[in-house]
């Protein structure tokens, strides 16, 4: 029996497992991610779109999977799984980058002269000793005042005056100090501003515009800033309309009640006597001030007939 | 074009409210389709969902005007009322003022509507309400706001005013180039 027949309609039928391009397809399992380098067959492209690009695509996926089964495999529950090797292709960074470190008052000083950071040794020599020794911690140099065990008193110095507590007194200050410096440092880093300078500020902003002009004809400073006023945020003009409709609905329900809690209330207290009308009745219309100098006067003359 | 932020909204609403009532909900939620109101250039323009959403690709410099003027916003954010929200305010009014022939040509030109020319008036009127002002032949012409409530008018001399003009359709011819 000859199967050579078969064989090559089964060929035929089936497209060969390993995909042969000009430039071989770029596979990275690690992302299972297949680039195809070669240039666009204009042709083909031109004659039968949907057909060219399927064709890519079997190619692609082809040589995927064939890279796919020659990894190593593992066995499991569900069958073999193919270990992925670690992905080659550098895909851009999803994140940011870091924003660089806020520089701390003495490195910017540092930078702006020019200083350059050298790195301390954190031993020195010692020359009594004639061995190296910690510049801090334990038998620090630092600490070698407060622990000899003979100290030197100034001849003017107190009777009481304590050689010891005071070189330690001294080291604790510098701690407290740098530790100090260190939060200033950190809030200052977090975008924290000296609560003195924005209540100046503010006072400053108000008193610019608490002329009778609202500040518009002051006589301008040299180097003075611009105002920054309070930036005003719209709704979107393309927003959906029923959403709009329903704000306006509640805006109006929310009127109606005001005006429903000033009925309640009542008109505030109704009086008797109408002050504003008895004062225009009693001056014939020329107000409080005329009747009040009025009567002022006729008191006089009146004192002025008794006598 | 903008939105109207809720002052605004809140100061628009409250002069409409004036002369139309709880009738402004019919502006707002209308059964014919989506209307809004725009704000262009201090003036608040009452406009359809679809003239709305064609006006927004033209640049604020380019768009003068589009679906109703309603008013505008002075300088100081108060709300003024112009003319050509007539037609949308006399169709829901609720307040209504019908003036004598020979009172509408002294309306017409922006006088106050005095009791000789009064025709007609709604019962009831409050005092300083906004009224629509008709002719006699029911045709707008204008609004106002009431000088003396329905009651108090019948004291009234026929020269005394009764009706505070605030805008009419002489307006159209008057301040053609600012009012829309």
């Amino acid at each position: 029996m000859d199967v050579s027949n078969i064989l090559a309609s089964n060929t035929a039928k089936y497209q060969s497992i390993t995909v042969e391009k000009e430039t071989p397809l770029e596979v990275d399992p690690g992302l299972l991610l297949v680039s195809d380098l070669n240039p666009i067959d204009e042709e083909s492209y031109a004659s039968n779109l949907e057909e060219h690009l399927q064709s890519l695509a079997r190619d692609g996926v082809q040589a995927l999977l064939g890279s796919l089964f020659s990894l190593p495999t593992q066995r499991s529950d569900e069958g073999p799984l193919a270990q992925l090797p670690p992905p080659t292709t550098a895909i851009p960074r999803a994140k940011p980058l870091p924003k660089p470190k806020p520089l701390t008052k003495w490195e910017q000083f540092a930078k702006a002269k020019g200083i350059q950071h050298r790195t301390r040794d954190k031993r020195v020599w010692d020359e009594e000793r004639q061995d190296w020794v910690n510049r801090w911690g334990r038998d620090g140099k630092n600490k070698q005042v407060e622990e000899q065990w003979i100290t030197e008193v100034p001849a003017n110095a107190d009777v009481d005056f304590d050689p010891r507590k005071a070189a330690r007194d001294e080291r604790k200050a510098r701690v407290t100090k740098n530790e100090k410096q260190r939060l200033a440092n950190v809030s200052r880093g977090q975008g924290a501003t000296n609560p003195r300078k924005a209540e100046i500020e503010k006072t400053l902003a108000s008193s610019r515009i608490s002329t009778a002009s609202m500040g518009k004809f002051d006589k301008k400073l040299e180097g003075e800033k611009k105002m920054r006023g309070v930036k005003r945020k719209f709704e979107p003009t393309e927003k959906s309309l029923e959403a709009e409709k329903a704000t306006s609905l509640a805006l109006l329900s929310r009127m109606d009640s005001d005006a429903k809690k000033v009925r309640r209330e009542g008109p505030k207290e109704e009086k008797v006597l109408n002050e504003r009308k008895a004062v225009r009745f009693a001056s014939k219309g020329r107000g409080g001030v005329a009747l009040g100098r009025e009567t002022a006067r006729g008191k006089g003359k009146r004192t002025k007939g008794k006598r | 074009m903008r939105p109207l932020t809720d002052d605004e909204s809140r100061a628009v609403f409250e002069k409409l409210a004036n002369y139309i009532g709880k009738n402004l909900i019919h502006l707002i939620d209308r059964p014919d389709g989506a209307y809004c109101f725009r704000l262009q250039k201090d003036r608040v323009y009452y406009v359809s969902e679809e003239s709305m959403r064609l006006a927004i690709s033209v640049a604020r410099p380019n768009l003068v005007s589009l679906g109703t003027c309603f008013g505008k916003f002075s300088k100081s954010g108060k709300f003024k009322l112009h003319i050509t929200a007539l037609d949308h305010i006399s169709q829901y009014a609720k307040y209504k003022i019908w003036i004598k022939p020979n009172g509408e040509m002294p309306f017409l030109y922006g006088n106050h509507v005095l009791k000789a020319h009064l025709g007609r008036i709604t019962e009831d009127t409050p005092e300083h309400q906004g009224v629509v002002v008709y002719s006699m032949n029911d045709m707008p012409l204008g609004f106002g706001v009431t000088a003396r409530a329905t009651v108090d008018t019948r004291k009234l001399d026929p020269t005394s005013i009764i009706v505070f003009h605030q805008a009419d359709v002489g307006e159209y011819l008057r301040d053609e180039e600012t009012l829309f």
